[in-house]
């Protein structure tokens, strides 16, 4: 503890939280990969299960120790940085939920749902990357944010979203068993709260925080 | 995350340059000090008497450096200014080592002014209160013990002036400090230049040791400003390894560590009140950072005794040093007595949150109220 003062530090406080606030959203894809992947590619649930939720634990953990050494950076470094202190505190907050949604979908693989032979399941393989890779360029975006970058990437989320609404109101209105649509309506749903997390993170990086989690200048909410 | 924390057009200055300038406020604090000291031998021998004749009265020093210090709100400043006044000659070591006690309990009013900041949350404000006031208890519980044992036996005042001995020689003597020579040149030229004015003896003197005071106070002002923007990383990064691990005596190496940085206690002090607060870290974990914290800032008093170059001032310095140093010997190692001011203090804040008008009236009365009435009694 003491000698982490004489210690050369690369980075700054804030730098030192981005890095973390990056593995931390690194998990949270990790846990969301193998839990998609138990529901749609039959992949042994035992076996991604603990590996799930101690990611999960882990995320839980870092959140806790995130929100202290943001109060420890204001009380050192005063009121300069406390709109992005503040952002991060909701950034943090919607990584964490990520975290929570992909033990949601586990869930629907320990209940025994395997859509691996469905249909659709080339389509819903071709979303659960789209989702991954959209957190891969999350990542990115909280280490540098390029304001022209993060504008198309929210558009990109937001089209996502409506297409996982529209395919939400198609199982409502379908005809087939419950026992096929209701699955699928459960994991779209999960599927579309953690592109909005995930558009979230990316909104926090690089819009001023009174329009965080809103569009449209602040005037639709993005939550639900 | 956005990078636009600096104002527009304003620019970070380099930590060289930053470094440069510290060092530079190091030698204006010194000529500061310096200036004191000869403001002082300036004046006549009768001023200088009815000067210091009220704190010769052990009672009447300690509330005097009580007040000194809550008026500058730096236990830096305040015991800087001590040493120089003894370098004088005006004010004998048994005299000044009172109000260097005085000192170490007034320079507590900032955390806990700090800790006032969350009085409408009340949970917070429970948890900052006590966090802020066990430094206030620790203090005038150590007082409480040392200052008897020292008016009897003269323990500390007798150790300080044997080390001081020992490192430049005996006591009252002027030694040989390479400082001293640096900071001569502009207090004499200061000094000639307030006698080309007119002025003379006490004049001359008392305008000697306003300009010193001022001196002291804007460099130690900017000295804690642009260290604590130089070590700031610093500071974060171990508080953040501290949240982990938790208090104890690393702790007190750590509150040294950091005071010693940036020259005050009371920055020190006031980053963990808000942490606190937060509810991040707890009274326990805090506790052994104040204590720290009381040591490290000694160091700036010392820094003045270079300056003043007299084994007498070094003597007070030291004093500063031992008296802290004791009084954490005594009170933190057995886990009872360590708890009793954290008991007094969270007992206070159980108080302070349910009549916060009590809170209030609390500051005002341990740090003006009773020293103000003391000095009336005692001087």
């Amino acid at each position: 503890m003491v000698m982490s003062f004489f210690r050369r530090g690369d980075s700054t406080g804030l730098e030192a939280i981005t890095a973390r606030t990056v593995s931390m959203l690194a998990d949270a894809r990790h846990s969301f990969d193998l839990a998609s992947a138990a529901v749609l590619s039959g992949a042994d649930v035992h076996t991604v299960a603990d590996d799930i939720r101690s990611t999960d634990d882990r995320i839980n953990k870092t959140e806790q120790q995130l929100r202290g050494e943001l109060v420890v950076h204001v009380s050192v470094q005063g009121s300069d940085d406390i709109g992005e202190v503040l952002g991060y505190t909701l950034l943090i907050k919607k990584i964490e939920r990520i975290g929570d949604q992909a033990k949601n979908i586990l869930d629907l693989a320990e209940e025994g749902i395997d859509l691996s032979s469905g249909p659709d399941s080339a389509e819903l393989t071709r979303i659960r990357r789209t989702i991954s890779e959209m957190m891969g360029e999350a990542a990115d975006f909280l280490s540098s944010a390029d304001p022209d970058e993060a504008t198309a990437f929210r558009e990109r989320a937001d089209t996502l979203r409506g297409e996982l609404e529209g395919k939400i109101r198609d199982c409502m209105h379908s005809e087939l068993p419950g026992h096929e649509v209701v699955p699928r309506a459960i994991l779209y749903r999960y599927w579309k709260r953690i592109v909005a997390n995930v558009g979230g993170v990316v909104t926090t990086a690089t819009e001023p925080l009174q329009h965080q989690g809103y569009l449209d200048d602040g005037e639709t909410d993005i939550d639900d | 995350m956005n990078d636009a924390t600096l104002a527009p057009g304003e620019r970070e200055m380099h930590w060289g340059l930053r470094s440069l300038l510290v060092l530079t406020l190091v030698y204006v604090f010194l000529v500061g000090v310096s200036l004191l000291e000869s403001g002082v031998k300036v004046m006549g021998a009768d001023t200088q008497q009815r000067l210091f004749e009220g704190v010769s009265n052990p009672v009447a020093g300690l509330f005097v450096g009580i007040l000194g210090t809550v008026l500058v709100q730096s236990s830096s400043a305040s015991t800087s200014v001590i040493v120089g006044i003894v370098a004088s000659g005006a004010l004998g070591v048994d005299d000044a080592v009172p109000m260097i006690m005085g000192a170490n309990i007034g320079t507590t009013v900032t955390n806990t002014l700090v800790s006032l900041g969350s009085i409408r949350q009340s949970e917070e404000f429970k948890r900052a209160f006590a966090a802020a006031t066990v430094h206030d208890f620790f203090n005038v519980i150590a007082v409480a013990i040392l200052l008897p044992v020292e008016l009897i036996t003269g323990w500390l005042s007798g150790t300080a002036e044997w080390i001081s001995e020992q490192l430049v020689g005996s006591a009252g003597v002027e030694f040989d400090s390479p400082i001293k020579k640096w900071v001569k040149e502009p207090v004499g030229w200061i000094k000639d230049i307030v006698a080309d004015l007119g002025a003379e003896t006490n004049v001359l003197g008392t305008t000697m040791v306003l300009i010193g005071l001022m001196v002291v106070l804007l460099a130690l002002t900017f000295i804690t400003k642009n260290m604590r923007k130089l070590v700031a990383d610093r500071i974060e990064r171990s508080l953040n390894a501290m949240l982990g691990k938790g208090g104890g005596t690393v702790a007190i190496l750590l509150g040294i560590v950091i005071t010693v940085a940036v020259q005050s206690s009371s920055i020190t002090t006031s980053i963990m009140v808000p942490l606190a607060a937060a509810g991040v870290v707890t009274i326990h974990n805090i506790f052994p950072v104040t204590l720290g914290a009381n040591v490290g800032t000694t160091i700036t008093a010392l820094l003045a005794a270079l300056a003043a170059a007299n084994s007498n001032s070094l003597t007070v310095g030291l004093v500063h040093t031992l008296f802290n140093v004791s009084a954490i010997v005594i009170l933190y190692p057995i886990a009872k007595i360590r708890e009793i001011p954290i008991r007094l203090a969270q007992g206070l804040a159980e108080i302070a949150v349910a009549r916060q008008a009590l809170a209030v009236a609390y500051v005002v009365t341990v740090f003006i109220v009773v020293p103000l009435v003391g000095v009336a009694i005692f001087r």
